[in-house]
């Protein structure tokens, strides 16, 4: 009982920070029509902003020293941690407005393939420096509450399941109120059509920027959020884990569809649920399984999922026009 | 079109006979391209022959025969190491360490008159570049090395290791693989320190008297990740399960794949287990360990030295569970940690050569490599023989003396004889890791020796008859 | 006779033939003479990629012809069906551990099943690595085509449901279930880090001495004097030129043109008596046949290939060589492999070139200068020339992700058809030289 409770615990946290990045993704493809497979990049450089600022104390590319962080061998309080926190979601985000400049931008029009394979190429860019010149090894994000957990009735609950679950409320509340803002009814119209957007007096250019501003910060909160005690134990943006994770959320969002924002949240929950269930309760085959099984499990339920509803669960069928 | 056709045939035939004479094979065995149409030599004799700058007379370095990455002013010497991959931050400074080791042996006059030039390729860990920079490592002109004094993992090695007996190659890996010590795999690869397997057979045996100290019935995890690294520790620590009689609760054998652990700490969780070995990665490692630690797991870790890093894993929060868990198995004496000859060398040369370089205890395993290729080239010299083969036969001579950095060994004997035992145990104490350059004199790797050079009484017994795996 | 101008036709066998102008055959078979010579060490020719590549260029020269098989294989699927697969190292993969079940070395009873990974999956002792039926090459080659084939076959039902980008998730998918058969068969695909050892490319008869043996330098039919690596080239420069052969043809048959009819417009041309699920799993059977034959090479070629290798960067490299080529086209497909292969090793090569020059003095020097950093204090330029500093600034491999992955971003904002585009802009502008228009 213990050990389901603490699995479901495990999944629903799992699922949330699935969810954000998976938002991300969405906010991206309906604004501008982009699958962005730079998400892995951008989102570990975002991770690696907040490393700057709190282990290092300083700021990504400017020799000042940073005011906020804590004291070096002293862990942030929990407002300046926010502050922080902030601040790389910020630096995130402007990351995401620079691709989006120079990238994205000149390509508006192109087909859908070649708009991805330009992410994949920025993604192959932006990668090295991530993973050579600025973390040789795992690096520290500083969270307040550590390894912490909380133990109630038997059951062992770390605090960063609660926090990632904060964390996609927060998002996907700012996303709702975003939507009915006068910019978020702009993007719902660009996403509808581009052309009629535009003839409408919509500014496209500055929906482009805002989308991938957006989700290129939303990106950087699950990567965050994803380097926090009980996923890489250690507490650290990881070279490892972090290079490689994101493409497991693409069945989530292939699940959810990839325009529903609604969707997303299923999705996440959806595919975490079976990757930590699988990895809980069919530990005892691994040996039929083989080692790391339940890295595949989102593959393996996306494949089932396409083959009865080609457009995910959620997605809009595509009218086909000859 | 049919005439055109048989003369474009005609030209292709033509250039082709007209390379036939002319060959100049890039990379291959044939040395000498005038000879190449009466190549009929055997590859042995083939190799001394060719070094043409053999001359008679005595006491000059162009007295001694040699073949290739030698003129008569310099030996060129290859490293083909990790330097973007999962090791780079390790292997960079074992690198570093070598390189200085070079730059006091050419300041003393280098070795037999002549200077050491390093040639460093990196392999970013990945199986087909390290053959890749292998090859030109290897190259038969005036661009190959005479022999490899790094070659990082045991991947690479393993998949170069043939070529290496084929090309009368040295090499030095960084891999501590039981089959390397077996003459017909590791021909030509020099271990240094003890093997996995032997260590994991110290290690469980070290856990066992621990855990018992402490009142505890021993009752052993085993965990490792695929691969011969992981397979090599695993069945060490089986072997030492079985003689100590050690019940083994959880066998997870190659489970620790992909980016997802939840099965293995879920199985590790529920054994009960009171000591635990693991074969990881440091970041699998912290996965696992943090993870069950925070799930009220409480049993006296260790594993094999690559499984835990301190610069990895003790900036993180994971640190005060580390001091408190783990015990790092290990292979010489960390970096200051006592005032031999060898540690007096490392320590005042790296100071003062690389006084910003931060304070690692890899720096010791990079001069190891600097002491063992000296060795190995002053008995070559001494055997009026530098060709590559020479460098083979002299390194089946000589005794390694590390001067204290680590137990001395040779490599002459059965595969019995040329294993290495002795291995060391460091506790972890995270309240004492501070990184400081080299400079500042003082900091610590936060690693303390708990015990060792030690051999445990099973491995002292055990006979191996070759590699575990 | 004239050589003939570019898109003037004045027949319809011409339209349809595989070199409609007399310039266009002769250029190809002067290129692939021009490729042989190189090979052959000729004094001005095998000077030439040695500049480039270093001695040992036929070591990545091999490898590109082994890519550029599996890039024609994308092409009919990417270029002329208009699916977009991320799988293709997949399929690779599945033809490369075809060849091994099958021309590995014989095990103790003769089958793949005999072979006990724990053991043998080193490939270093005597009885390890024999873990295969022995068989000969003509029997594999085909084979770890016709298997990648079927499975690709096998996953359509998937794939042809899905389109666009969900078609390129559901095949990044297939890739890192692949990874995971890799790691949970090791009796097939050995060690996950080192893998396992490949039949070589000798052709026997059947489990015999080799006819014609590309493993050891010698003689070839008697009287060709060449070198283990010149053989291997010359062998895959065949394969190549026989897939090409192929692929071109392919492209102007019925097949082919039903292809791109989907790609064109799926709902068109099925209105057009064109089945559209049916197409398509042709295309992703032949596709998957070239990977299969392809990857099956290129790890016989490497001589030791381990799972790993047949991930999602692999995929990405064959779209990469797709769009810098410039997709849809057979001779952009070409292009864009010997570009996107041989480029990392050009600028390593060009670094080492450069370094060298470090204290050449004027311009050369002082590009050198600005460009690399020994790693001493007050060198700031962005590569680092000292292998052993990890960190900022980077070393010139690092860099090399960095160009190929601004390259790709490059040619598809300025030059959406690829090195193909360029080519002809450069044809055009001959074509009406000397005026522009």
């Amino acid at each position: 009982m213990i050990t389901l409770i603490q699995t479901i615990s495990k999944a629903v946290a799992l699922g949330s920070i699935y969810a954000i990045l998976g938002l991300s993704y969405v906010l991206i493809f309906k604004g501008t029509q982009v699958l962005n497979f730079a998400a892995g990049a951008i989102s570990m450089a975002g991770a690696l902003f907040m490393s700057i600022m709190v282990a290092d104390a300083g700021f990504p590319f400017l020799p000042f020293s940073n005011p906020i962080a804590p004291d070096p061998g002293e862990t942030a309080g929990m407002g300046r941690w926010l502050v922080l926190l902030l601040m790389a979601l910020i630096l995130g985000g402007i990351l995401g407005l620079v691709l989006e400049r120079v990238a994205i931008r000149p390509m508006v029009g192109q087909p859908l393939f070649a708009l991805a394979v330009i992410t994949l190429g920025l993604e192959i860019a932006i990668q090295p420096f991530n993973l050579d010149a600025v973390a040789i090894s795992g690096r520290s994000i500083g969270v307040p509450w550590g390894t912490e957990t909380w133990e109630i009735g038997g059951a062992i609950f770390p605090k960063s399941y609660l926090a990632a679950v904060v964390a996609a409320a927060l998002s996907f509340g700012f996303v709702f109120w975003f939507y009915r803002s006068r910019f978020g009814v702009a993007m719902r119209a660009v996403a509808f059509d581009q052309e009629a957007a535009m003839a409408q007096g919509i500014n496209v250019g500055r929906v482009f920027a805002i989308a991938w501003g957006l989700g290129a910060a939303l990106a950087t909160l699950a990567a965050i959020f994803f380097a926090m005690a009980p996923w890489p134990a250690a507490g650290v943006v990881s070279l490892e884990i972090h290079p490689v994770w994101v493409f497991r959320v693409l069945p989530v969002i292939v699940l959810g569809g990839l325009d529903s924002v609604v969707g997303v949240i299923y999705g996440g929950l959806l595919i975490a649920g079976f990757e930590i269930f699988a990895g809980q309760y069919l530990a005892r085959f691994t040996g039929v399984l083989g080692p790391g099984y339940s890295t595949i499990v989102p593959y393996l339920v996306m494949l089932v999922v396409l083959l009865v509803k080609p457009y995910g669960l959620f997605g809009t069928a595509e009218i086909r026009r000859v | 079109m049919k005439l055109k056709r048989l003369l474009a045939l005609l030209l292709a035939f033509g250039l082709v006979a007209a390379a036939c004479g002319s060959s100049d094979d890039a990379g291959t065995d044939t040395t000498d391209t005038t000879a190449a149409g009466t190549d009929t030599t055997e590859a042995g004799s083939d190799t001394t022959e060719a070094g043409s700058d053999t001359t008679e007379g005595s006491g000059d370095p162009a007295d001694i025969a040699t073949d290739f990455g030698v003129t008569d002013d310099t030996i060129r010497i290859g490293l083909n190491a990790d330097l973007s991959g999962p090791f780079a931050a390790l292997v960079s400074e074992i690198v570093e360490s070598q390189v200085v080791y070079w730059e006091m042996v050419n300041e003393n006059g280098g070795i037999g008159g002549r200077m050491i030039e390093t040639i460093i390729l990196d392999s970013g860990y990945a199986t087909d570049k390290g053959i890749e920079n292998y090859n030109s490592l290897a190259d038969e002109g005036d661009t190959g090395v005479l022999m490899i004094s790094e070659n990082t993992g045991s991947p690479i090695t393993a998949a170069i290791a043939e070529d290496a007996a084929d090309d009368d190659m040295l090499l030095i890996p960084l891999s501590w693989a039981s089959l390397w010590p077996d003459e017909d795999i590791g021909a030509n690869v020099l271990e240094k320190q003890i093997t996995y397997c032997a260590e994991s057979m110290n290690g469980v045996s070290w856990l066992k008297s621990k855990v018992e100290a402490d009142g505890n019935d021993p009752q052993l995890a085993i965990i490792s990740r695929p691969g011969e690294y992981g397979e090599d520790g695993h069945v060490g620590a089986e072997i030492a399960a079985e003689l100590l009689d050690i019940p083994v609760v959880y066998n997870g054998k190659g489970e620790v794949a992909g980016d997802d652990r939840t099965a293995v700490i879920s199985q590790l969780v529920g054994s009960g287990a009171t000591m635990v070995w693991t074969t990881l990665t440091p970041g699998e490692l912290a996965d696992i360990f943090g993870n069950a630690v925070s799930q009220g797991f409480e049993a006296i870790w260790s594993g094999n030295n690559p499984s835990f890093s301190y610069p990895a894993l003790l900036p993180t929060d994971l640190a005060p569970a580390f001091s408190q868990y783990y015990y790092q198995s290990g292979y010489s004496v960390p970096w200051n940690g006592d005032d031999s000859e060898g540690m007096q060398q490392v320590v005042s040369e790296m100071t003062a050569r690389r006084p910003n370089a931060v304070l690692s205890d890899s720096y010791i395993t990079g001069w190891m490599e600097g002491i063992m290729v000296q060795t190995i080239l002053e008995q070559a010299i001494a055997n009026g023989d530098m060709t590559r083969a020479g460098v083979v036969a002299a390194s089946r001579e000589v005794e390694m003396d590390f001067k204290g950095l680590s137990p001395n060994q040779s490599y002459s004997g059965t595969y019995d004889e040329v294993v290495v035992r002795e291995s060391f145990i460091y506790d972890i104490d995270s309240t004492k890791f501070d990184l400081q350059p080299l400079s500042a004199g003082s900091g610590s790797s936060g690693l303390l020796i708990e015990e060792g050079p030690f051999t445990s009484d099973i491995l002292a017994d055990y006979e191996f008859g070759g590699p575990c795996i | 006779m004239s050589f003939g101008r570019p898109l003037l036709r004045t027949s319809y066998n011409q339209d349809a033939s595989i070199f409609p102008t007399v310039l266009q055959k002769g250029l190809a078979i002067g290129f692939v003479l021009f490729l042989s010579a190189m090979a052959l060490d000729l004094p001005v020719f095998g000077d030439i990629p040695r500049f480039f590549l270093g001695n040992t260029w036929l070591d990545p020269v091999g490898l590109t012809l082994c890519f550029a098989i599996a890039a024609l294989g994308l092409n009919i699927l990417v270029g002329v069906t208009g699916q977009v697969s991320l799988g293709h190292a997949f399929f690779m993969g599945t033809g490369a551990y075809t060849a091994v079940m099958l021309g590995g070395n014989v095990g103790n009873e003769e089958s793949w099943k005999a072979c006990v990974p724990f053991h043998d999956n080193l490939g270093l002792l005597d009885q390890q690595g024999e873990c295969g039926l022995g068989l000969p090459i003509w029997i594999w080659l085909p084979a770890s085509a016709l298997v990648a084939a079927m499975i690709g076959v096998l996953v359509s039902p998937a794939a042809v449901k899905v389109r666009g980008l969900y078609l390129a998730i559901v095949t990044i998918g297939l890739v890192f279930i692949g990874l995971h058969l890799g790691r949970m068969l090791p009796e097939i695909a050995g060690d996950f880090e080192s893998g396992r050892k490949w039949p070589r490319l000798d052709i026997r008869l059947w489990k015999g001495d080799p006819v014609v043996e590309m493993t050891e330098d010698g003689k070839w039919f008697g009287f060709l004097e060449l070198s283990e690596e010149q053989k291997q080239f010359f062998f895959l420069l065949a394969m190549v030129l026989l897939m090409t052969w192929l692929a071109k043809n392919l492209v102007r048959s019925r097949t082919g043109r039903a292809l791109q009819a989907i790609r064109d417009r799926d709902v068109a041309a099925e209105v057009m008596g064109v089945p559209e699920f049916k197409y398509k799993r042709i295309g992703f059977a032949i596709s998957s046949a070239y990977a299969g034959l392809a990857g099956a090479l290129f790890a016989s070629f490497t001589g030791r290939v381990s799972p790993v290798d047949f991930g999602l960067l692999l995929s990405v490299d064959f779209i990469a060589i797709l769009l810098i080529g410039g997709a849809g086209t057979i001779a952009g497909t070409l292009m864009g492999t010997v570009f996107v292969e041989l480029l990392p090793k050009s600028v390593e090569k060009g670094t080492a070139w450069l370094s060298g020059n470090l204290d050449a003095g004027g311009l050369l020097g002082g590009i050198a200068n600005f460009l690399l950093t020994s790693g001493s204090a007050g060198d700031f330029g962005p590569v680092s020339i000292s292998a052993t500093a990890p960190g900022w600034p980077m070393s010139v491999f690092q860099w090399n992700f960095v160009i190929y992955g601004v390259l790709i971003v490059v040619f598809l904002i300025f030059e959406p058809l690829g090195l193909f585009g360029i080519w002809l802009k450069v044809r055009n502008y001959w074509k009406g030289w000397p005026f522009s228009y």
